[in-house]
């Protein structure tokens, strides 16, 4: 449908509810002749056939009657020739010589007059109550077209939307195209048009940039003249700072009926879709707000759980290694290996810790990934073979079939399974099983324990895109993992295992062409 | 020692419990140890512990709770365990009664002393004398002297330092503090404590910018320190 012209348009345009209605003085239409043509001949008939009968005073009245009829349906100038035609008719019925148009009485002169009088007052009353019933169905097809738009406005999110329901409106009120330009990627393009896919021509766009620039509206230049053929009017966003979009619209024909009140309700549209905008780009300060509060409200977060998890290993150390300095001598020698012991493995479980605490500051921080072709299974095998060495005492089971490779970042996915095995490990007593599977078309690598399963709360949190209100409880290691996961494009589910206990499970997309 | 008293270690953390046990056995108390606070106060009441060190971060309920319930049926000393962010929950359970406080991590000499002067009966045989320094504090004749020369102190003046002095070692909260000199009207008038503590400072410090009897405990209160010959 591209490459219209405005005036193809023009001609397109269906007349939108507003009535446009003739004014009173205006040609009458040919409808209204034949109208009042056919009342006469119907007036004529009844008293052609009922001559002998109906007296003459009756006959004039019924004559009358049509003529009143005709100017009050039809108009002002109907109404004049109804008169004419009337008498015409009287005289040839009733006037001697009979069945002739000849006026030769002066009384004939009166009753042509009296004719004329009743059609022009009656014409003119009744075109003056049609104007006044016009303009009240005007004012309330304006008011519902403004209240539609103010509607559609309200629900409006984006500003390609707003543009849309502004350019659809004012298409309807202009009688012509209209568009919405703005900055597309940094320069200027089409957001909307109505009707769809009318394309500005040059002196259009050319205006268009022109109010867009100077933040003015470019009015369209008058009939007949070389220009644009749209007024543009420019919508301020990002309250008041820099140019919005750009709304053209076509000029209203000024000798059109409802001309004001067209104008009028163009303006408002105009008035409310900046408005609108503005609405917009406030919502879109306060959601970012709001990001930055949740943010910081993580941010809160880590660091009471920091508190706890670097103190207690800490707590351990200094309290362990003061008890030998300052009691060594009374200590039994089990007691001072089993301090020695603590300490050790405090200092690596701190050491665990901040190597999670760097990587949770990477994820943090929009990580730049390193993806490269992972095996998963190996990935998993060497978390699981760290989580033997971190705990020799810990039962930790391993089994993998030949997985598909994934795009992934060796180490963090290796972080991601250590992370949920170190929680079975703290929560779960009993045997511990790491495995994988292709399931779905996603590669599933699951931690199953047999403890008491995970708190309702923290699977929830598991499955939401939350990332920040980790529940208490979740501990940091959790939290790592699903955002390792998410960084991957992949989730982090729990779910009840068969045995009892709770099974983790890391879903990675499997790329296709590498997919089984 | 002739009698070994019996400690009651309440704390989540194993690693704590098991470096704590080593110590406090080598130092010469028995041992005995709950990590949740129900079974913390089952244990007071089942084997009667001379002192509790409770953590104020336990699973099940907070430190603030175990103290009220443990308040409502015993005087039992309690030493609470804090993290840095627990202050408000510390504040909160030395004005509930616990005896003092021990931020996380600690040294064991700071507990073991903590221990001991909470072990301390706490309503001794009222002292009349307070000796330490060469500082005289004459309780019953509302004097204080230093070397032999008499000190000029206001009556509140004289009954904030009775109320720290006769308290050595332990800390004494602002609130403490204030409803027992003042009344308990004033125990938010911290800011007029501060002033009587400098005041008190500038009388009987050596050096009052750099205080060694009346230690500041910040945000919390203020300590008498312990006389040297209390110490081992």
């Amino acid at each position: 449908m591209a490459g219209l012209s405005p005036d193809q348009i023009m001609e397109d345009v269906e007349t939108p509810r507003l009535n446009d209605d003739r004014r009173w003085m205006t040609a009458p239409s040919l409808g209204g002749f034949v109208g009042a043509s056919v009342i006469l001949l119907i007036v004529a008939a009844v008293v052609g056939s009922s001559r002998h009968v109906l007296p003459e005073s009756i006959a004039i009245l019924l004559f009358l009657m049509a003529v009143l009829v005709s100017a009050a349906a039809f108009g002002f100038w109907v109404g004049i020739a109804s008169a004419f035609g009337a008498l015409a008719g009287f005289n040839f019925m009733f006037v001697e010589p009979h069945f002739t148009l000849h006026i030769g009485e002066p009384q004939d002169v009166i009753k042509l007059l009296v004719f004329l009088l009743a059609a022009a007052i009656t014409g003119l009353i009744s075109g003056r109550m049609r104007e006044q019933v016009d303009a009240a169905e005007s004012r309330a097809a304006a008011l519902e077209v403004l209240s539609q738009v103010s509607t559609e406005l309200a629900h409006a999110t984006t500003q390609s939307e707003i543009a849309k329901v502004a350019v659809r409106h004012l298409h309807a009120l202009a009688h012509g195209p209209a568009i919405a330009l703005g900055p597309v990627n940094g320069q200027m393009g089409m957001l909307a048009s109505a009707p769809e896919g009318y394309l500005p021509d040059a002196s259009e766009l050319e205006a268009a940039d022109m109010a867009y620039r100077r933040g003015r509206p470019e009015f369209a230049s008058a009939q007949g003249w070389s220009g644009s053929r749209l007024t543009f009017y420019p919508l301020q966003s990002d309250n008041g700072k820099g140019h919005g979009p750009v709304l053209g619209h076509a000029r209203i024909a000024p000798d059109r009926r409802d001309h004001g009140w067209r104008e009028q309700a163009i303006e408002i549209v105009l008035r409310q879709s900046g408005q609108a905008l503005q609405r917009l780009s406030l919502t879109e300060a306060a959601e970012s707000e709001r990001r930055r509060a949740t943010s910081e409200q993580m941010r809160a977060a880590l660091l009471a759980s920091l508190s706890h998890d670097l103190r207690t290993p800490l707590a351990t150390i200094l309290g362990s290694v003061t008890t030998l300095r300052e009691l060594g001598g009374t200590l039994p020698p089990e007691a001072q290996t089993d301090l020695l012991a603590a300490i050790e493995e405090e200092t690596q479980r701190l050491g665990r810790y901040v190597e999670k605490l760097l990587q949770l500051t990477r994820l943090q921080s929009g990580m730049d990934l390193h993806l490269t072709w992972v095996d998963a299974a190996d990935a998993a095998q060497a978390a699981a073979n760290r989580a033997r060495r971190a705990w020799p005492n810990a039962r930790i089971e391993t089994g993998f079939p030949i997985l598909p490779m994934v795009r992934a970042e060796p180490g963090l996915l290796e972080q991601a399974v250590f992370n949920l095995i170190e929680n079975a490990v703290k929560y779960a007593p009993g045997v511990i099983r790491v495995s994988g599977e292709l399931s779905d078309g996603m590669l599933v690598l699951s931690v199953a324990d047999r403890g008491r399963g995970l708190p309702r709360a923290i699977a929830e949190w598991l499955a939401s895109d939350d990332m920040t209100g980790a529940p208490q409880g979740s501990g940091l290691g959790l939290r790592i993992s699903k955002g390792i996961a998410r960084a991957l494009d992949g989730t982090l589910a729990a779910r009840h295992g068969e045995h009892g206990g709770a099974v983790l499970e890391i879903r990675l997309p499997v790329p296709a062409e590498h997919g089984a | 020692m002739s009698v070994r008293h019996k400690i009651l270690i309440v704390d989540d953390e194993p690693q704590i419990q098991r470096f704590l046990g080593h110590a406090l056995n080598a130092a010469g108390y028995d041992t005995t140890l709950a990590d949740n606070g129900h079974e913390a106060l089952a244990r007071i009441a089942a084997q009667e512990p001379d002192l509790v060190i409770l953590d104020l971060g336990l699973p099940d309920m907070n430190g603030k709770e175990v103290l009220e319930r443990l308040r409502l049926r015993s005087d039992l000393p309690v030493i609470v365990l804090s993290a840095h962010d627990q202050e408000m929950e510390k504040i909160m359970a030395l004005d509930l009664g616990a005896d003092d406080f021990v931020a996380k991590p600690f040294g064991i000499g700071e507990l073991l002393a903590r221990l001991r002067v909470s072990l301390r009966p706490r309503r001794a045989a009222k002292v009349d004398m307070i000796r330490q320094d060469g500082l005289v504090i004459d309780l019953d004749g509302h004097h204080v002297s230093r070397d032999g020369e008499q000190l000029r102190l206001t009556p509140k003046e004289f009954d904030l330092l009775a109320a720290l002095a006769s308290n050595a070692g332990r800390v004494m909260t602002h609130r403490k503090l204030l409803e027992q000199v003042w009344g308990p009207a004033h125990v938010e008038d911290v800011p007029y404590l501060r002033v009587f503590i400098g005041q008190i400072r500038q009388k009987l410090e050596t050096d009052p910018t750099r205080p060694t009897l009346i230690l500041t405990e910040p945000g919390i209160g203020y300590r008498w320190s312990q006389p040297e010959s209390a110490q081992q």
